[in-house]
């Protein structure tokens, strides 16, 4: 039996969004023999729901970024329009509530530049027009990020048109934000995002910090209203409307490479198949290490990368579905980040390279932006942490259960001690992700959500720089959180089309030369 | 605008591209293909494994306790309440078929671990009797574990848990009994048991032994249907036998045939336990005149289906009175499904035209799932020709 064509064009590993994007963008430009394989039975990789009695739960997705209204689309959303995916989107009611009982600071910010600097200066008289020119920095530098990351210019003429960007990509995010000389309540007020980067300010590149706050103050957020299911299953119906073919329950378990060219990938069902061009959402970790056949096909210049690189953080999730509305439940945010203890990243930091207790908490009432995401009279609320992978590496079979509860339990512990409301006797349904989670869904290697750290020494602006220098084997591109844009769902589209565009390129080039056997 | 000077300002980016290849320069030329996340995960969920039957004996005149023992030493974690999926090959189909399992999660533990299902003759599950007309000792069998959510879960359940069971349905609760016996689950469980006549109880023995090492901990509440002799509780699970023996605040978990499941249920409702107090593992569909909203005028009619597997397409014959899954497994095309009640999802397939009745109960598909045509074949059946796609298996 025959299940495959004798030859594609394209064979996308992962139908997550980066996968289904880098489809989507290489049929825009009339590619169409592709071919995608997926690990699991449904595509969207981590952009998923599941259902526990009846009820569907979100698996991951806090806030979609880079949507924008239907007045303002950034740059994810108008992608999502060109190709015709239809998304019913809602808009997340705040950007955050930010609590640090130490400090007495409650504050709930909308976005909306104007808005968020206003709401600040009510508490903190005087500060908003000096928190309103911070925002406008951030968001010049998100609107050259854009415009920089696909149309390359030289230096001199980035520095006349880009100056605000030019000038800030060197330091990190503490160090811009401290030449403003706000009081420390403010920095911390600022600083919630830097946990959906997984990094902490003091290395985390302000270019990447600037990209954050600025899309997300400045449209506000979305949610699918079926939940991210939506967006994966509508990104693969268009994928397979346009000709693509997408099988489920494929593992790829080798890239098969001859003379430092793709030829093809094996499945671990054991069907070979040919190919010119392999998109990657297996990590380079994994690629370089395991996936190549063979390996010595593999330049000692891409173990050296995976192996310098850091990987960023994992998940630690706890999801409920309660028997009650948010309303009776006490529940009145769709987003709190709590942080305990400090607001200090270095500190929470170090706690995050544990397995916990921890205390900076990221939760999520989904039903306060999407009204009947839950049946009724109940709702869906999760708690979350984005630790590294390290504290869970000893890790024994025997004893995952266990620990997944005692991990959940201390996290509902810690929201009922800085919130006062009451989880714990309304759990109808639960589940835990850990990163073994992940790996078991998604493959990712370790389990990592967010790919390689967003750090000052691995910064997004070197990486489209060193762009030439990171490409290994010829006719293999990387599409994930692993790639230049990084982690989140937004940048995963994002990779997905640059990596389809260095696919197109280099077809035209080689079709330029005389055919790619030529 | 200025943060620290123009030159270091404006050399940012020549900066961190410096710093960026220096972090890889120094990074190790020998290769890392070590993931002990994906290890451990490949540990917790194996997938398909290799068992040898090395016991097989007696759990009641009418049922078969078969004990499973992995060829590569390793039975993965599980809990109690979970179950297990079978492979079994009949003729050139292999069928998926999923059972609780009977045994305590510390038996999986033990130096030789292994795994128990406990199996009702003679209960038409496609396959009749294929464990007893099939399985020796020392029969090689394919089988994936653990699935499945009709555990406890401290965080959620009453640390009293009652059990109500009908039939092979007990099953469940046998293990939970073990592993309380065993002092690994620290609950106290009350079994209301069902069933027609003594003599068709499953697992006495073993339900009685756990009872007896653990009297404080383990209630059983025997109820005969049609059984004259019987000195205990008779007649049908009711509400006054369920209150009778129910502590305050409970966790209610059931397991056991449809019929039975549509009475708990109601009783349930009717008691006004809470959703947070009741669960009930998943079975498979019953025969479609039990099916809520089944259109009986299908019944005997048989229609034609397209099978896309890649560019691959199969025509078969689909009869309208049986899950799409089954149409499958006839024409020997493989299907992976699991729970085979429409809830967890494994044979989620994709309808590429015709109509398709899905059975209510138990229906997990996901809200997009169902505006946009994918339906779980072991909960679905033809009202039309059919054209779906399914995995390569």
């Amino acid at each position: 039996m025959k299940f495959y064509k004798d030859h594609y064009d394209v064979v996308i590993i992962g139908g997550a969004l980066a996968g289904l994007s880098a489809a989507l963008q290489l049929q825009q430009k009339g590619i169409r023999d592709i071919l995608i394989l997926e690990k699991h039975n449904l595509p969207g990789g981590l952009a998923t729901s599941y259902v526990r009695n009846g009820i569907e739960i979100e698996a991951t997705l806090h806030e979609m970024m880079s949507i924008g209204s239907k007045e303002d689309r950034l740059k994810v959303g108008v992608f999502f329009d060109e190709c015709g995916v239809d998304i019913d989107w809602l808009k997340v009611p705040e950007a955050y509530r930010f609590v640090e009982p130490k400090k007495g600071i409650d504050i709930t910010l909308h976005a909306g530049f104007e808005t968020m600097s206003k709401e600040i200066d009510a508490k903190y008289p005087g500060w908003g027009p000096k928190v309103l020119e911070f925002m406008k920095l951030c968001n010049t530098v998100y609107d050259s990020m854009n415009i920089l990351s696909v149309t390359p210019m030289s230096k001199p003429t980035m520095l006349m048109k880009h100056p605000e960007f030019v000038k800030t990509a060197g330091y990190t995010a503490t160090e811009v934000i401290d030449t403003f000389g706000f009081p420390q309540d403010i920095v911390d007020i600022l600083t919630p995002y830097w946990i959906y980067v997984g990094n902490p300010m003091s290395t985390l590149p302000f270019t990447i910090y600037a990209f954050l706050m600025a899309d997300y103050f400045r449209g506000g957020s979305y949610v699918p209203r079926k939940y991210s299911h939506e967006m994966s299953l509508k990104l693969q119906t268009k994928a397979e409307e346009n000709g693509a073919q997408i099988e489920f329950c494929q593992e790829v378990e080798k890239i098969l490479v001859k003379d430092g060219k793709v030829t093809g990938v094996r499945t671990k069902r054991g069907d070979t198949i040919n190919c010119d061009y392999v998109i990657s959402g297996a990590y380079p970790n994994k690629v370089y290490t395991q996936m190549i056949e063979p390996l010595s096909e593999v330049p000692v210049g891409a173990v050296k990368m995976v192996n310098g690189r850091r990987l960023s953080v994992t998940t630690a999730s706890v999801m409920m579905v309660l028997d009650d509305t948010p309303e009776n439940l006490g529940i009145k945010d769709y987003n709190i980040f709590s942080a305990g203890d400090t607001m200090d990243t270095d500190e929470i930091w170090k706690e995050n390279q544990t397995t916990g207790p921890y205390k900076y908490l990221t939760s999520i009432c989904l039903d306060l932006a999407n009204p009947g995401a839950t049946p009724k009279g109940m709702c869906q609320f999760s708690i979350t942490n984005l630790p590294l992978v390290k504290g869970f590496l000893d890790l024994k079979e025997e004893d995952y259960y266990d620990f997944k509860r005692k991990l959940a339990s201390e996290m509902i512990d810690e929201y009922e001690r800085v919130s006062g409301i009451n989880i714990r006797d309304h759990i109808v349904e639960i589940e835990v992700s850990t990163p073994v989670t992940i790996a078991h869904y998604v493959g990712a290697w370790k389990g990592s959500i967010y790919g390689y750290s967003h750090s000052i020494d691995d910064h997004a602006v070197a990486r489209l720089q060193m762009k030439e220098d990171d490409h290994y084997i010829d006719g293999l591109e990387f599409a994930g959180a692993h790639a230049i844009s990084g982690n989140g769902m937004g940048p995963a589209v994002t990779n997905g089309r640059a990596a389809a565009k260095a696919v197109w390129e280099d077809m035209e080039k080689k079709a330029a030369a005389g055919g790619r056997n030529a | 605008m200025k943060i620290k000077g123009f030159l270091k300002d404006v050399g940012g980016a020549s900066r961190v591209t410096k710093m960026r290849q220096e972090l890889i320069a120094n990074g190790s030329p020998v290769p890392d293909p070590k993931d002990p996340i994906r290890e451990l995960a490949d540990l917790l969920h194996p997938g398909k494994q290799q068992f040898t039957v090395t016991e097989i004996r007696e759990a009641s005149p009418t049922s078969t306790t078969y004990r499973f023992s992995p060829v590569n030493g390793h039975v993965p974690v599980f809990q109690s309440g979970q179950y297990v999926n079978f492979y079994l090959t009949v003729g050139e189909s292999v069928l998926t078929r999923a059972y609780s399992i009977s045994s305590a999660p510390y038996e999986a533990r033990l130096d030789e671990p292994f795994f128990e299902v406990t199996i009702r003759h003679n209960v038409h599950y496609l396959v009749p009797d294929w464990f007893q007309e099939n399985v020796k000792p020392g029969t090689e069998i394919t089988a994936a574990l653990p699935f499945g959510q009709f555990n406890y879960e401290p965080l959620r359940d009453s640390d009293h848990v009652v059990g109500i069971a009908g039939g092979s349905g007990i099953t469940p609760f046998v293990s939970m009994a073990k592993e309380i016996a065993h002092g690994k689950l620290d609950i106290d469980l009350t079994i209301i048991y069902g069933s027609v006549k003594h003599t068709d109880i499953v697992c006495g023995d073993e339900l009685e032994a756990a009872r007896s090492a653990c009297p404080d901990r383990i209630h059983v509440v025997h109820v005969m249907s049609e059984d004259e002799e019987w000195e205990g509780e008779k007649g049908f699970v009711t509400r006054e036998i369920i209150e009778k023996y129910s502590p305050e605040g409970c966790s209610y978990f059931f397991c056991g045939p449809p019929v039975m499941f549509f009475m708990v249920d109601k009783i349930m409702n009717e008691m006004g336990v809470p959703m947070k107090r009741f669960r009930h593992d998943a079975t498979a569909q019953p025969a479609v005149k039990l099916i809520p909203g089944f259109p009986m005028d299908q019944v005997g009619k048989t229609y034609k289906m397209t099978v896309v597997r890649g560019i691959h397409e199969d025509v078969i014959d689909a009869a309208a009175d049986e899950p799409i899954a089954v149409a499958l497994e006839r024409s020997a095309i493989p299907i992976d499904t699991h729970c085979r009640g429409g809830e967890c999802g494994f044979c989620r397939t994709q309808l590429l035209g015709g109509d398709i009745f899905v059975s209510p109960l138990n229906d997990g598909r996901r809200a997009m799932d169902k505006e946009l045509g994918w339906f779980h074949a072991c909960s679905a059946y033809p009202v039309s020709d059919l054209k779906i796609k399914i995995p390569i298996i």
